[in-house]
């Protein structure tokens, strides 16, 4: 992080702590007399976290502050970003999420497999669908059928296909 | 101590029943892949056995539900050294050191270093436990919510202690930890704290999501978005089938000690428990290493002493239990349970009614945890045969495992969301050297601070001195203050 970015970020969090303590105050209100409310705990971690982030600030500018990305890997050095790959695979992983409510844990994970395994390096079809579906089937026997864990099913028609496939599979 | 011996005898004549030794044997398989699943937590393995011993008699029911409880404690370790996925809160040290030996291609090491130590500890607690549970819960009794806060704050020090970043960074991680633990619907008032009018942040953030977003996505997002061009990670897959180091534990029997130590006693702490004493051992240990800088980057002390913490802490946590009826963790008030379901009211006339039964019940713990030497290795062997999967097939499936771990919790979709993102902020993090642990510390200890802090303001009129003025208490305050001082008298001393 740039040393401009770097103090701005730990000013952020002053100005984080400094908020939600103010935010904290009123819950003090319900307190029986004599006693600690429950805002006073929240009050005393962001009194730390302001000073910690005082405390930063001053260490940095006594010492050298970190010009960039610190240290990553084992020896000290840090891997080189792809910044597109790292997009597309935050955004593979947030449309899964958003996805399975929608298309139903079969359908949104088969898809999530199939376009991470891709992001990810794999390139063979058959491996990437063979992965895809056996593992989509093994987990809906292993969660679903063994565990009952009611896995979200989708909306509308999505819905009724996760049931047949269900049935088809012999969960339900 | 004779009639301990005698009394142990006929517990093991017990024990090595087919059934019962099927049970332990049964039980620990449980444990072990409850506890290495992320999301199954050992307490979930423990309540799901529960409802089986119904119709089973006393002794064999116990004896499943130690497995559980001996295996669960360790399971974790496997997924943590091998995926950076902690099973569980209390195998988050190991994690810690463990995964970055498995990258430096020591995962053989780690995995059987993390077996042993295990195994030794919970041995050496189960010993404990038949030996000298009786004196120990009487002075353990003596210690109150006072101590219970300074223990927990001495596993805070070890923040000062974690990997190679500045203390500041640390302390902010810590701190963004425990506010992150504040929100949610407080327990004494019944008061939302920092909900903002979202209505899943009113059950709270549950760790679990911290813990998988932060180790297990974020480490995903590291190796897909710094992968070589050939899709293969710049540090390479390990391969591993883990080797039992006997004789390289002989090193290591200092850690191993002082590990297994911390792990009795702070699991003789009544609601304190094996997570508290995995970071308390792991911060004590560096004061005492000779090696302190390497903390963090795969030391295989610190794994020691955190493992032998973890299992060390089972014989004190159901020294409570079997001698007061008080039982010192979620995990033995499933037990409780189990022995009120057949009838057994645990307690200090146990000893006196019923010693077959308890003698049989520390039999088997010791059995369980020589047992989980060779269980541990062949669960090590089969999650191990993992790490010969292709790169991009394991990292999809290890989100695919995420989604399934955090959505389990609660059923919620909400878990998953806030596990996603705990896992980008956990990359950024990485990428910013602002360090994990203190924050994964922050969100587990946080709670558990705030709660013994407002309990001894209660018992003492808000008297903020009790915490110096109790010896135990003052000691271990002590001991913290010069966990995170220490580094600084150091380098002020030379």
């Amino acid at each position: 992080m740039a040393p401009r970015a770097h103090v701005a970020a730990l000013l952020g969090g002053v100005l984080a702590a400094g908020l939600l303590f103010a935010a904290a105050r009123p819950l003090d209100a319900v307190a029986s007399p004599g006693q600690l409310g429950p805002g006073f705990w929240p009050r005393l971690v962001l009194i730390g976290l302001a000073l910690a982030c005082v405390l930063k600030l001053v260490t940095d500018r006594r010492g050298a502050p970190e010009a960039g990305p610190a240290a990553g890997g084992i020896d000290g050095t840090v891997p080189a970003v792809s910044v597109a790959r790292l997009g597309s695979t935050i955004a593979s992983i947030l449309a899964y999420v958003l996805a399975a409510p929608l298309l139903g844990f079969p359908l949104a994970t088969v898809g999530f497999i199939v376009l991470f395994m891709l992001l990810a390096g794999a390139r063979r079809a058959p491996g990437i669908a063979a992965t895809a579906v056996v593992g989509t089937v093994v987990l809906l026997y292993s969660f679903v059928k063994l565990v009952y864990l009611p896995f979200p099913k989708g909306a509308g028609a999505f819905e009724r296909v996760t049931l047949v496939l269900y049935r088809a599979l012999g969960i339900f | 101590m004779l009639e301990s011996l005698l009394g142990l005898g006929v517990g093991f004549q017990h024990a090595v029943q087919p059934l019962n030794l099927a049970m332990i044997v049964l039980g620990l398989v449980i444990g072990i892949l409850a506890g290495a699943l992320p999301g199954i937590t050992m307490l979930n393995a423990i309540v799901l056995v529960l409802p089986f011993t119904y119709l089973m008699g006393i002794v064999p029911a116990l004896l499943l539900m130690i497995g559980v409880y001996c295996g669960g404690v360790f399971g974790g370790s496997i997924t943590g050294i091998l995926f950076n996925i902690p099973g569980d809160p209390m195998n988050v040290p190991t994690t810690w050191e463990g995964y970055r030996l498995s990258q430096q291609g020591q995962t053989q090491y780690a995995l059987g270093l993390a077996i042993m130590s295990s195994a030794v500890g919970g041995l050496v607690s189960a010993l404990f436990l038949a030996f000298f549970a009786p004196p120990f819960a009487r002075f353990a009794l003596t210690l109150s919510s006072v101590e219970f806060f300074s223990v927990v704050v001495f596993g805070l020090a070890g923040v000062a202690v974690l990997g190679r970043s500045s203390l500041p960074a640390a302390l902010i991680s810590m701190f963004a930890g425990m506010i992150l633990g504040t929100v949610g619907t407080e327990a004494q008032y019944g008061v939302e704290r920092f909900v903002f009018g979202v209505p899943f942040l009113r059950t709270g953030v549950d760790f679990v999501t911290v813990l998988i977003g932060l180790f297990a996505i974020g480490e995903v997002l590291e190796q897909v978005a710094t992968m070589r061009p050939d899709g293969t990670p710049p540090t390479g897959a390990p391969r591993a089938v883990p080797r039992l180091p006997l004789l390289s534990l002989w090193p290591l029997r200092g850690p191993l000690a002082r590990g297994t130590l911390v792990g009795i006693a702070v699991g003789g702490l009544a609601g304190a428990g094996a997570t508290v004493s995995s970071f308390v051992s792991y911060g004590l240990e560096k004061q005492f290493s000779r090696t302190p800088e390497r903390f963090g980057r795969g030391h295989p002390g610190a794994l020691v002493a955190s493992e032998s913490s973890v299992n060390g802490s089972t014989g004190g946590a159901m020294i409570h239990l079997l001698t007061l009826g008080i039982p010192g963790s979620a995990a033995t008030a499933v037990m409780m349970g189990a022995f009120l379901i057949h009838g057994i009211q645990p307690g200090p006339l146990l000893f006196t009614k019923q010693p077959e039964q308890v003698y049989t019940l520390f039999a088997g713990m010791i059995l369980a945890n020589v047992l989980m030497v060779g269980l541990g290795f062949l669960a090590a062997l089969c999650f191990a045969t993992l790490m010969r999967v292709p790169a991009p097939i394991l990292n999809t499936l290890i989100v695919v495992f995420c989604f399934i771990g955090a959505f389990a919790l609660r059923n919620d979709m909400a878990d998953v969301w806030l596990t996603m993102l705990f896992g980008v902020a956990g990359f950024l993090m990485r990428r910013y050297d602002l360090p994990i642990p203190p924050l994964v510390m922050g969100v587990i200890l946080g709670p558990m601070a705030e709660q013994y802090f407002l309990t001894s303001m209660v018992a003492h009129g808000n008297d903020l001195t009790v915490f110096v003025t109790r010896p135990v208490s003052a000691l271990i305050l002590a001991l913290a203050l010069l966990l995170v001082l220490g580094p600084s008298l150091r380098r002020w001393a030379r």
